[in-house]
């Protein structure tokens, strides 16, 4: 929110403010150096404080504010074209070495010059003044709490003329000075302060100043009657036409400041020292980071509501839909527990028989094995003598593939040739056959694969296991049925064994 | 009517700016609580969805152990029905000895015995050579069926020199009731 902007003028001796259709005019006091007395401070605060109203929690105000021609120089600089931040820094140094003072201390401002035809170099009118006379007022309008804006007035009273293609001046009447500025015919070209209207060199001063070969015709006057003009034009008589703008000089401030969109063309650059080391918090800097701070502090505390409120619908129609599917897990728990029961359901067949043909002696033969899925083990068959089945027996419970291992029945055949016995054992439990590893060994199956006769000690089925089953458990040279194929998920061993035994 | 004095005026300003400022900070302390409500629903929500993200992350671990059953086991039990299994398991089984070359003679379907897990038990004999009795019998494991094996008897058969009879009792496990099974001896 913009508060209305407020006009001051401030001459040698009087201060004018203007905001909206009210006015104000203060008399200034001024000490032997030209700054304003600590009295007159002071009463310039008490009078405009008032003026302007501010309450408390309203944002500052805009001041404009035109200073006088005192102590004001204009210079015309030539720069080089260059980046902003280059022009700035060659345009102090111009500064430094065209005004008696360094940069630092004048307040002084810049405009540019309508663009001449040279695009390498950039033309612009310099305006500095002491930068405490300035100060002064910046820390009085401060108080009174709003931001100045300085200017040169001289400069602002172009915009009460109408437009012209000559060079002209305006000449402000004052009571205790009066000051011409020169212009050719859009630019500033020189500020003079000159003898009161009521001085009778007045004429004199501005025929001296215009010189005696100027090249203007008119000469505007602010805060002049018509008769000061004509008698001004008849004093003058070089052909001069003298012209009195009859309108306030404050409004040309007004104007300008209006035409330019909201600033005067050229402002001097001034900080307003802190009154009483109180924070500004209008000034154009802080207000910035406070307003960003503010916007932080905003955000930190909004964020966390403005993120519960966004997403609350979102992650709740997520979450009722994974709690939907939720169930789902529950399927793939029973059917894990299922198959891992499967797995640990299925019996060892194949790797029993395995070790039973690997443990059977070469020369012997089983006539029946029974087997079911609590491990008990049966098998009926005959062996050449009792040391083959205690060899038997001893492989059996070697291979700790088995328990209980027992020759229920041992009796020679009636011809004495051989044993016929009759074997029970109990294979293990899972958890006491997980270190096992069943199977052919590398050696065996390469041995396998080169169609070795070496039987000795199993690795494959023994000769006369089955009857019709020749040594090395499987035919040597077997051929599958016609249109049968080995089945792919046979175990490895077992494949491979198949295998090898192909012609 | 007549006018207000300077001090009633004052004494209802006061009296507008305490409503004013009353009816603030009590809509202001609803309006919070409503906030704030709504942040502790969010928070617990989170913490909802932070829980299930981790109940599912476990879950993975699981799947992929169940997906590699399932494809060693060629099975999957959620397509399983218990009113076709037993007639898909037997056909599935005569499939594998056939395809196997395992000649099979009869096969004998039996109910479920009482407070077993399982649907059915089938008993078949046939003969055949030994490395098409031993490929049935590891092909039995996965047929894609949940079956076990109950008891194998294998002898020689005197009738076919080079061939071996086999005598299988197959159970047909109840998928469906089956949570746990006992594992005695296997």
């Amino acid at each position: 929110m913009n508060s209305t902007p407020v006009y001051i003028e401030i001459s040698q001796t009087s201060l004018k403010a203007l905001r909206e259709n009210a006015g104000l005019e203060l008399p200034l006091e001024r000490s032997a150096n030209g700054r304003l007395t600590d009295d007159c401070k002071e009463k310039i605060i008490a009078g405009l404080q008032p003026f302007l109203d501010r309450k408390p929690w309203q944002p500052r105000a805009n001041a404009f504010c035109a200073i006088g021609a005192n102590g004001v120089s204009l210079r015309r600089l030539a720069l080089p074209a260059s980046a902003k931040e280059e022009f700035q820094r060659l345009l102090r140094l111009q500064i430094e070495n065209e005004f008696p003072l360094p940069p630092d201390e004048l307040a002084w401002g810049w405009q540019p010059i309508e663009a001449n035809n040279n695009k390498a170099s950039r033309e612009v009118l310099v305006a500095a003044v002491k930068k405490e006379t300035v100060e002064d007022y910046a820390n009085v309008l401060s108080i009174c709490g709003v931001n100045p804006v300085f200017t040169v007035a001289a400069l602002t009273r172009k915009s009460l003329c109408p437009p012209q293609l000559q060079p002209y001046a305006i000449l402000e009447l004052g009571r205790s000075q009066s000051e011409l500025v020169t212009f050719d015919p859009g630019v500033p070209v020189t500020l003079r302060v000159l003898p009161p209207a009521s001085d009778a060199s007045l004429a004199e001063a501005v025929r001296k100043t215009l010189g005696a070969n100027w090249p203007g015709r008119k000469l505007f006057l602010t805060g002049a009657t018509d008769e000061q003009a004509a008698q001004l034009q008849r004093q003058l008589g070089s052909g001069v036409a003298c012209e009195a703008l009859k309108v306030a000089s404050i409004l040309g401030l007004k104007k300008s400041v209006e035409q330019n969109g909201g600033s005067p063309p050229l402002v001097l650059q001034v900080k307003a020292r802190q009154a009483n080391g109180s924070f500004n918090l209008s000034a154009p800097d802080v207000k910035k980071w406070a307003v960003r701070a503010a916007a932080l502090l905003c955000a930190l505390l909004i964020l966390p509501y403005a993120e519960a409120l966004l997403l609350k619908p979102f992650l709740a129609r997520k979450l009722s839909a994974l709690k939907a599917d939720k169930g789902r897990l529950a399927v793939i728990d029973r059917e894990l527990e299922f198959l891992q029961s499967l797995k640990q359901t299925q019996p060892p067949y194949l790797d029993a028989m395995y070790i039973l043909a690997k443990s059977t002696p070469q020369g012997g033969k089983i006539d029946s094995l029974t087997m079911n899925r609590r491990g008990d083990v049966s098998l009926r068959g005959s062996l050449r003598d009792a040391a083959q089945v205690t060899d038997l027996r001893t492989k059996l419970i070697g291979s700790g593939f088995f328990a209980n291992v027992a020759v229920e029945e041992q009796a020679p055949t009636p011809d004495r040739q051989k044993l016929n016995l009759r074997i029970s054992a109990q294979w293990k439990s899972v958890e006491a056959r997980a270190g096992l590893t069943n199977g052919p060994t590398a050696d065996e199956i390469e041995k396998a694969k080169t169609g070795g006769k070496d039987t000795k000690g199993g690795g494959t089925m023994p000769p006369g296991m089955m009857p019709g089953m020749p040594a090395g458990g499987l035919p040597p040279a077997f051929k599958l049925p016609p249109g049968v194929s080995l089945p792919a998920d046979l175990p490895p061993e077992i494949l491979k064994q198949l295998q090898s035994a192909q012609p | 009517m007549r006018t207000l004095t300077p001090q009633e005026k004052r004494t209802g300003r006061f009296a507008g700016l305490f409503i004013a400022i009353y009816l603030a900070l009590f809509g202001g302390f609803k309006v919070w609580k409503f906030f704030e409500r709504q942040r502790t629903d969010y928070r617990q929500l989170v913490a909802e969805a932070e829980s299930l993200k981790l109940e599912i992350k476990r879950y993975e671990a699981k799947i992929a152990v169940t997906t590699n059953l399932m494809e060693k086991f060629h099975m999957n039990p959620a397509k399983l029905t218990r009113t076709t299994v037993v007639a898909e398991a037997s056909a599935a089984i005569q499939k594998a000895a056939k395809d196997g070359g395992f000649q099979l003679g009869p096969v004998r379907e039996s109910p479920p015995r009482p407070s077993s897990k399982e649907l059915a038990s089938i008993q078949l004999e046939g003969s055949g050579p030994v490395q098409a009795t031993m490929a049935l019998m590891n092909r039995l494991e996965t047929c894609g069926y949940p079956l076990i094996i109950d008891s194998a008897q294998i002898s020689a058969d005197p009738m076919k020199p080079g061939q071996i009879k086999l005598n299988l009792t197959i159970i047909i496990l109840d998928f469906e009731s089956l949570k746990k099974a006992e594992v005695p001896r296997a």
